[in-house]
C-alpha cells in the first residue's frame, strides 16, 4: 500500500504542465523556427523543440498561434516577441550591426582561404621544376618501372 | 585510503613537473641519465595516476559516501556498471579520467620509443608531461575527487548518494566519454612529436611516420566518440535529435575537423614533401582545440545542457592555451626555413590541389562552428546584449560547406597526383556525373523538392560511383592478370595499398552518413493523447495503445505504454516506451521505443499520462534513413581498420625530387 502511494506521488511529480497543444500547425512552426527555445536544456527553436511541456516553447507557441489568429504577419509576431524577450529570442543573430558579423565572417574566411590557395598556385606557376634527381635514384626507379612492366607482360 | 588517493595525485604532480624540467635540461645538457630519469618519472606518474583512478573506482563501487564525489554522483541502487561510469559523471572524476588516459599514452609512447628517436624523445616527454601537469594541477587545486565530507574537523558520511544523472544511465554513456577522451587526449602524441621534431630540426618526416598510426587510431576514437554521443542523444533525449549544434557537441567536433584535415594534408608531406608548415599548424590546432573543448565543457563560459557544473578551472585552461599557442607560433616562425617545401604544385588540376581545397573546406567549417559557438560571448562583450546562435545558423553555414566537401570527396580519387589533363578528367567524371544527375532528376520527378536533400543524394551517388570505379578498375586489372574473381581481386587490391583503399572505404562511410543526414529533411512527428484501444496515425503507421502498466525496481519507478504498430492493417511491431522517475534524484527520464529499419525508424516516446492517469501522451516520429548514419560509422570504422593494416606491397613514394627553382636559376642548373 505504502509502495503504491509512493509510486503515485513519484508519477505525479513526473506529470509536468501539459499546456502544449498536440499538433503544432505549420504556420506556428514556420514562425517558431525563427525563434530560439530559451529553456536552457536544448538548442532547438520554438518551432522544433519537442520537449513535452517545455516551459519556454509551450507558452510561446500559444502566443504565436493567438497572434496569427489576430491576423498579424510573421515579422510583426517576431518583433513582438523580440521586444518582450530581447534579441536572444531570435534563433539566429540579426543581420544588422555587429551581429551581421556572425554570418559574414565564415564566408570572409573562405574568401581568404581561396585567396591563399590562389597565391600558392600562382607562386608555384612562377617556378620551373627542374629535375635534379641523382642518377642513382633515377636508375633505381627506372629499374622498378621496368620490373613492373615486365610483370605486366 | 582517500588520503592515499590525494597523495598519489599530489606526488604525481611533483613527478610530472620534475619530468618536464629533467627532460628539457637533459636534452639541453645532453645528459642521458637525466633524460632517462625524466622518462622514469613519467612512468611513475602513470603508476600514481592509475592508483588514484583505481581508488576512486573502488570508492564508487563500495558506496563510500564519505567522499563528496561519490555522494554526488553515485548511490546504492545504481547498477555496478553505472557506478563505474560515475568515474566520469562529474567534473573531478572526468578530469581524473583525462589524466589516466594521458598517463597511459605517455607510458606507451615512452616504452615504445625507449631505444628510438633519442633526439626527439626528451621533448616528446616534456610536452606530454607539461599537458599532464595542467590536468594534475586541475584535480589537485580546482576539482579534487578525493575531497571528503566533513563536519567541523571530523570526516562524516551520508547514508546514500544523489546518484548519477538519469540521462547518463544509458549504455552508450558507459563508453562514449572514455572513447571521446581517447580521441581528444590521443592527439597530444602527434603534437608532442611534431614539437620535438621542430625543436631539434629533425630532417625528413620522422614525426609523421612515427605518429601516423597514433593519428589514425585517435581519429577513429574521436569519430567513435562523436557517433556514440549522437546515438545517445538520439535514444535518450526523447525527440530523436542526434545533433543540435550544442556548444559541447561543437567542442568535440572542432578537433575532429582539423584532425581530418591533417590526415589528408599529411599525405602531401609524405608523398611530395609539401605542406610542412601547414601540417604542424594542423596538428597543433587539433591539440589546442582538444584542450579548448575541454575548457568549454567545464568552465561554464557558454551555456550547454551537456556541460559540467561551473567550476574555477577556466583560468588554468586560458593560461595554458595562451602560453602554448604563443610558444608554438614562435617555434614555427623560428623554424620556417627548416619547414620549406621540397617540391611545388605542378598543376592546378591535380590531387595536390584537391587536398588544398579539402583542407580549406574542413577548416572553413571548423571556423564557422567555432565562430558560431563563441559568437554569443563575443557579441555580448561588444554590444552588451545577449543573442542566441542555434541550429538554423549552423545549418545555414555548414550544409553548403558539407555538400561541397562531399563533391571534393568524389573528385579526389579521379584526379591524378602531379597533373591531370582535361581529357582524362572528362573520362573519369563521365559516369559519376551521369549517375548523380540522373538520380537528382529522378528524385525531382518523383516529387522531392527539398533542394539540399536532392543535391545531397545526387552528390552521394557521384561519390559512390567514383569510388566504386576505382575499386572496379583496379580489381579488374588484378583479376585479369592473376586469373582470380573480381571480388577476391578487389580484396587483393585493397591489401596491396591499404591506406588508399581503406581511405576510400571511409569515404563510403561518410557518404552513408550524409544519406542519413539528408533523410532528416523528411522527418514526421505527431503528438497525441490516446487511451487504451485508441489509435493514432503517422505516415504509413497506425498505432494502437494496448495498455499502460506501472512498476518499480530499486533504482526507479516506471510506467510503460504497450503500443501495437500496424502497416496496411498488418502487424508491424510492438513498442514499449517507458517513462521513468529515478528515486534518488526524483527526476523523470524517457526510455523510447524504436523500430529501426533501413528506410526509416519508427520512434516513440511515452511523454506523459493524462491528468486522470488513463490516457497516454505519445510523441511519435518517423525518421527516414537515420540508420544509415550508424551504418556509415561502422563502414568508417572498418575503413580505418583497413588503413591500419600494413600494405602487402611496400610502396615507395617516388618523391619526384623535383624542386621548384626560379626560372633564371633553372637554366643555370641545366647547364
Amino acid at each position: 500500500m505504502l509502495r503504491k502511494w509512493k509510486n503515485s506521488i513519484l508519477l505525479l511529480l513526473a506529470v509536468v504542465a501539459m499546456a502544449q497543444d498536440s499538433m503544432v500547425s505549420p504556420a506556428v512552426r514556420r514562425v517558431g523556427e525563427k525563434l530560439a527555445c530559451l529553456c536552457g536544456a536544448c538548442k532547438n527553436t520554438v518551432g522544433t523543440c519537442d520537449m513535452m511541456g517545455c516551459h519556454y516553447t509551450a507558452p510561446k507557441r500559444e502566443q504565436i498561434a493567438s497572434l496569427l489568429a489576430k491576423g498579424q504577419s510573421d515579422e510583426a509576431i517576431i518583433d513582438t516577441i523580440v521586444n518582450e524577450v530581447g534579441l536572444k529570442a531570435l534563433s539566429e543573430p540579426p543581420s544588422t550591426g555587429f551581429n551581421a558579423m556572425a554570418l559574414i565572417m565564415p564566408f570572409v574566411m573562405i574568401g581568404l582561404g581561396l585567396t591563399a590557395i590562389y597565391w600558392f598556385i600562382q607562386r608555384s606557376r612562377k617556378l620551373v621544376p627542374v629535375n635534379v634527381t641523382a642518377p642513382v635514384v633515377a636508375d633505381r626507379y627506372q629499374a622498378m618501372a621496368e620490373k613492373e612492366i615486365e610483370k605486366l607482360d | 585510503m582517500e588520503n592515499l588517493g590525494a597523495l598519489s595525485i599530489l606526488l604525481g604532480l611533483c613527478l610530472a613537473i620534475y619530468s618536464v624540467i629533467a627532460s628539457i635540461t637533459g636534452a639541453w645538457k645532453q645528459n642521458p641519465f637525466l633524460i632517462k630519469s625524466a622518462q622514469r618519472a613519467a612512468v611513475a606518474v602513470w603508476g600514481l595516476v592509475t592508483l588514484a583512478s583505481g581508488l576512486l573506482v573502488y570508492f564508487l563501487l563500495t558506496d563510500d559516501f564519505r567522499l563528496v564525489y561519490v555522494a554526488q554522483y553515485s548511490n546504492k541502487a545504481m547498477p555496478a556498471v553505472y557506478k563505474f561510469a560515475a568515474w566520469w559523471g562529474g567534473q573531478a572524476g572526468s578530469l581524473l579520467l583525462w589524466n589516466f588516459i594521458l598517463a597511459c599514452y605517455a607510458f606507451v609512447v615512452i616504452t615504445q620509443n625507449r631505444n628510438r628517436h633519442h633526439k626527439i624523445m626528451p621533448y616528446v616527454t616534456a610536452v606530454l608531461m607539461t599537458t599532464q601537469v595542467l590536468f594534475l594541477v586541475l584535480i589537485v587545486f580546482a576539482a579534487n575527487p578525493f575531497e571528503v565530507l566533513t563536519v567541523g574537523k571530523g570526516v562524516t558520511s551520508i547514508p546514500d548518494g544523489k546518484g548519477l544523472n538519469p540521462l547518463l544511465q544509458y549504455w552508450t554513456m558507459v563508453i562514449h566519454p572514455p572513447t571521446l577522451y581517447l580521441g581528444y587526449v590521443g592527439f597530444v602524441v602527434p603534437f608532442a612529436f611534431a614539437i620535438g621534431s621542430l625543436i631539434t630540426k629533425q630532417p625528413g618526416d620522422t614525426w609523421i611516420h612515427t605518429t601516423r598510426r597514433w593519428a589514425i587510431v585517435t581519429w577513429l576514437f574521436q569519430t567513435a566518440g562523436i557517433t556514440l554521443g549522437a546515438g545517445w542523444s538520439y535514444a535518450v533525449l526523447g525527440w530523436g535529435g542526434y545533433w543540435v549544434w550544442d556548444p559541447v557537441e561543437n567542442a568535440s567536433f572542432l578537433p575532429w575537423l582539423t584532425s581530418t584535415a591533417f590526415l589528408h594534408s599529411v599525405m602531401m608531406q609524405e608523398k611530395k614533401g609539401m605542406m610542412k608548415i601547414w601540417n604542424i599548424v594542423l596538428v597543433s590546432a587539433t591539440f589546442f582545440l582538444s584542450i579548448f573543448g575541454t575548457f568549454l565543457t567545464r568552465s561554464g563560459i557558454v551555456a550547454s545542457v551537456h556541460a559540467f557544473a561551473q567550476s574555477p578551472v577556466g583560468p588554468y585552461f586560458v593560461t595554458f592555451l595562451a602560453a602554448g599557442i604563443v610558444a608554438v607560433t614562435w617555434l614555427i616562425l623560428d623554424r620556417l626555413e627548416f619547414l620549406k617545401s621540397e617540391t611545388q604544385l605542378e598543376s592546378v588540376i591535380s590531387r595536390e590541389s584537391s587536398f588544398l581545397f579539402n583542407n580549406l573546406i574542413l577548416l572553413a567549417s571548423c571556423f564557422a562552428i567555432l565562430w558560431g559557438t563563441m559568437f554569443p560571448v563575443i557579441s555580448e562583450a561588444v554590444t552588451g546584449e545577449k543573442i542566441s546562435v542555434d541550429a538554423p545558423f549552423f545549418n545555414r553555414v555548414n550544409i553548403p560547406i558539407g555538400l561541397f566537401l562531399m563533391f571534393l570527396t568524389g573528385i579526389g580519387p579521379l584526379i591524378a597526383w602531379r597533373r591531370s589533363t582535361f581529357e582524362s578528367l572528362r573520362r573519369a567524371f563521365y559516369w559519376p556525373t551521369i549517375g548523380g544527375v540522373v538520380l537528382m532528376v529522378a528524385l525531382v520527378a518523383a516529387g522531392m523538392h527539398h533542394v539540399y536533400a536532392v543535391l545531397c543524394f545526387g552528390l552521394c551517388m557521384f561519390v559512390t560511383i567514383s569510388i566504386s570505379t576505382e575499386f572496379y578498375k583496379g580489381g579488374r586489372a588484378i583479376s585479369g592478370k592473376d586469373k582470380i574473381g573480381l571480388i577476391p581481386a578487389m580484396i587483393e587490391l585493397t591489401h596491396r595499398n591499404t591506406r588508399r583503399y581503406g581511405g576510400y572505404l571511409i569515404h563510403i562511410g561518410v557518404v552513408l552518413c550524409f544519406i542519413g543526414f539528408a533523410g532528416a529533411a523528411f522527418n514526421k512527428d505527431l503528438t497525441a493523447e490516446i487511451g487504451e484501444g485508441q489509435k493514432m496515425t503517422i505516415g504509413r503507421y497506425e498505432l494502437t495503445l494496448n495498455n499502460i502498466t506501472f512498476g518499480e525496481n530499486d533504482n526507479y519507478v516506471w510506467r510503460r505504454a504497450t503500443i501495437a504498430a500496424t502497416v496496411d492493417g498488418k502487424p508491424y511491431a510492438i513498442l514499449e516506451p517507458e517513462g521513468r522517475v529515478f528515486k534518488a534524484q526524483n527526476e523523470p527520464y524517457h526510455s523510447v521505443g524504436i523500430v529501426r529499419k533501413l528506410n526509416e525508424d519508427l520512434y516513440m516516446n511515452f511523454a506523459n499520462v493524462s491528468e486522470d492517469g488513463k490516457k497516454a501522451v505519445i510523441q511519435a516520429y518517423v525518421f527516414p534513413l537515420v540508420s544509415w548514419i550508424w551504418i556509415g560509422f561502422w563502414v568508417m570504422f572498418a575503413g580505418t581498420i583497413v588503413c591500419l593494416v600494413p600494405s602487402k606491397v611496400r610502396l615507395e613514394y617516388a618523391r619526384t625530387q623535383v624542386v621548384g627553382v626560379v626560372e633564371k636559376h633553372a637554366s643555370q642548373v641545366e647547364k
